[in-house]
């Protein structure tokens, strides 16, 4: 009896039992089935999320100027770490770096998350990081420029996060930037990846090519700074452009900075002055108006026009005179070679208001270029209405106007481009992930006949192969004669406005100078610009004194490294 | 005896069939992660050639030939 007691008593317990877990399996089965499911997937998923590298960007010939490297960053989480000391002595051997260096490291660091440590360590420094408790390796692209603040200001810079600020990494930047990807695995037990679940590509950034020719922006820095500090010059510029399609082939800015160590830089040396510092050109405008009279048949190659003999005054626009000797009959030619004032002034007077604003317009003035990169001023053109009788006489020899660096260059590669349009520009063509190239409209278009001119192509010719071939030849420009090409240029040495009075400094002066060659077919114009060369150095100050030997250099080296090596 | 042998060497057979089959399975898991691992390693490379590109890069361009060849 009791046995049988003892047998039931024990069946009705396993019954019970088998109940229980019958019951536990529903639940989890069943009832918590989502639940458990979700943390299975979180357990055997992982992910790898994909930078993409950012674009290359090269010069014409395919010299690298910027670009990105994967590196591993090893770094600590301050907030994990009971003892940075401790950790900080684990690390050390593997680092090969003082223990203090790396508790410093981790102690001052603002982000409690994470603690930079080493940048650009090796694979076994990560593996052996990697397993000291608190500390992680992360891999980051890292942007280089091989050649240092050479085109600094074309180029541009980017930050820590890879956004680009200036130059062509930031005009660029949706290009250069690409879009990042994430990759989806399971992994087994050890987190080891096992199967793809899912893919989302990473995209890297274009690769760009500059017009710009590294070695022909060397000539240009080298010679620009040397005369820059030889005059103790505030500042200066020097472009190099090809007048048949507008292509830039050297922009030198300075003073300049090294995109590898911008905290020794000065914010204002960031700016690139070639497009953003606008000044009154002086006599460099010269003969672009004398092209746009001759054009509109106000004034003809032949005819005098009286220049005062050196003081020409008037009821609406005060007193003009010349910066040498005064003159008395001179042709257009002539104004141009002798850089008359008031044969300028007077042949402003015969234009008047409407074409002077209107073919200054045309060619560009009051405008920004539309150069691809950021920053551009528009130079200042008032328009006519608020021209007075000082305006119509002032504005031909380069005052009461202000213009960039680059638009001279425009100006001038128009002349030179026998009166057609051109669009200054840095990017040649751009080149996708698969390795195609995709040419930039406006390159191709340039190259092809052109459509329209600004000024007819036969004024334009005769400005640049007579009256500019003179300026070097025989007139203020003749420190740029080369032996071996036809030069043409003009030079400009303008005053500088006071700044809180009225009137222009006799001790401030813009010195300018524009040329190029081969006259009867332009193959390159280089314009270079210095502010504020020191008047009391005593080695003058005027645009033929200051910067046409430096234009000349650049051009020379320039033609004649293309002799060798065509674009 | 003889039938014993063959049972014995029938469940060797079945046993050894299913363990294959099960590391079969596996097979693609893998050669994924294999995959996975010199991916990672050719990308590694290309990155220290990247490297040594720009080092090089950095020496022979115009800046820097004409800062040597001034000194």
């Amino acid at each position: 009896m009791k046995r049988i007691r003892i047998t039931i008593a024990m069946f009705t317990l396993l019954i019970v039992a088998l109940g229980l877990l019958i019951w536990r399996c529903w639940y989890l089965q069943y009832s918590k089935a989502e639940h458990y499911s979700a943390v299975s997937i979180k357990q055997q998923e992982g992910f790898i999320g994909l930078k993409p590298q950012r674009g290359v960007i090269l010069d014409c010939r395919g010299r690298v100027l910027a670009a990105s490297n994967e590196v591993q960053t090893i770094f600590a989480e301050p907030r994990l770490l009971d003892d940075p000391k401790e950790t900080s002595t684990a690390l050390a051997p593997i680092l090969d770096m003082g223990a203090h260096i790396i508790c410093e490291l981790i102690n001052d660091s603002k982000n409690p998350g994470f603690a930079k440590i080493v940048i650009g360590a090796d694979v076994n420094q990560c593996i052996a990081a990697d397993r000291v408790y608190g500390v992680g390796v992360q891999s980051d692209w890292q942007r280089h420029y091989p050649m240092g603040g050479l085109t600094a200001h074309v180029v541009g810079f980017t930050s820590i996060d890879n956004l680009g600020l200036e130059g062509i990494e930031l005009q660029y930047q949706k290009e250069l930037t690409g879009s990042a990807g994430k990759n989806v695995f399971l992994a087994d037990a050890f987190r080891r990846p096992v199967r793809l679940k899912q893919i989302s590509g990473v995209s890297d950034g274009v690769g760009i090519i500059l017009t710009i020719d590294a070695t022909i922006q060397q000539f240009a820095h080298a010679e620009l700074s040397k005369q820059v500090e030889s005059y103790q010059a505030e500042s200066g510029v020097a472009v190099v452009a090809e007048p048949k399609t507008g292509a830039i082939l050297a922009m030198v800015s300075m003073p300049d900075f090294d995109p590898t160590n911008l905290n020794s830089a000065d914010a204002n040396d960031l700016r690139n002055r070639t497009i953003s510092d606008q000044f009154e050109p002086g006599s460099l405008i010269k003969p672009i108006i004398v092209a746009i009279a001759l054009d509109d048949k106000t004034v003809n190659r032949t005819e005098k026009i009286f220049c005062e003999n050196g003081s020409y005054s008037g009821k609406g626009f005060g007193r003009i005179g010349e910066y040498r000797r005064g003159f008395a009959d001179l042709t257009v030619r002539e104004i141009l070679v002798n850089s008359s004032n008031i044969g300028m002034a007077k042949i402003g007077q015969r234009m008047g208001k409407g074409k002077l604003y209107k073919g200054l317009t045309f060619f560009g003035f009051g405008k920004e270029t539309g150069i691809d990169l950021p920053g551009e001023a528009p130079g200042l053109l008032w328009p006519p209405e608020k021209w007075t009788g000082y305006s119509v006489t002032r504005i031909p020899f380069g005052q009461e106007i202000t213009v960039t660096a680059m638009q001279l260059v425009r100006g001038f590669c128009i002349l030179a481009n026998g009166g057609h349009p051109v669009r200054p520009h840095l990017v040649r063509a751009m080149v996708d992930n698969n390795g195609e190239i995709i040419p930039r409209p406006y390159f191709e278009t340039a190259k092809q006949s052109n459509i329209g001119y600004v000024v007819s192509p036969e004024v334009a010719k005769w400005v640049v192969t007579d009256p500019m071939v003179g300026v070097v030849n025989e007139g203020t420009g003749t420190r740029a004669k080369l032996k071996k090409w036809k030069v043409f240029g003009k030079t400009g040495t303008a005053n500088i406005a006071k700044p809180n009075e009225r009137g222009y400094s006799e001790r401030d002066y813009v010195a300018s100078f524009v040329a190029g060659a081969p006259a009867d077919d332009p193959a390159v114009i280089v314009l270079v610009s210095i502010r504020r060369p020191n008047v009391s150095l005593g080695k003058g100050y005027t645009g033929g004194a200051v910067a046409s030997p430096v234009a000349a250099a650049i051009l020379e080296k320039t033609l004649t490294y293309l002799e060798k090596h065509p674009l | 005896m003889k039938l014993r042998f063959y049972f014995v060497f029938a469940v060797f057979c079945f046993t050894a069939i299913l363990l294959f089959a099960a590391h079969l399975r596996t097979a693609n898991d893998r050669v994924f992660y294999q995959i996975c691992k010199q991916k990672t390693y050719h990308n590694r490379l290309r990155q220290q050639l990247a490297g040594r590109q720009l080092r090089l890069e950095s020496m022979i361009n115009p800046a820097a030939v004409s800062e040597r060849l001034g000194r």
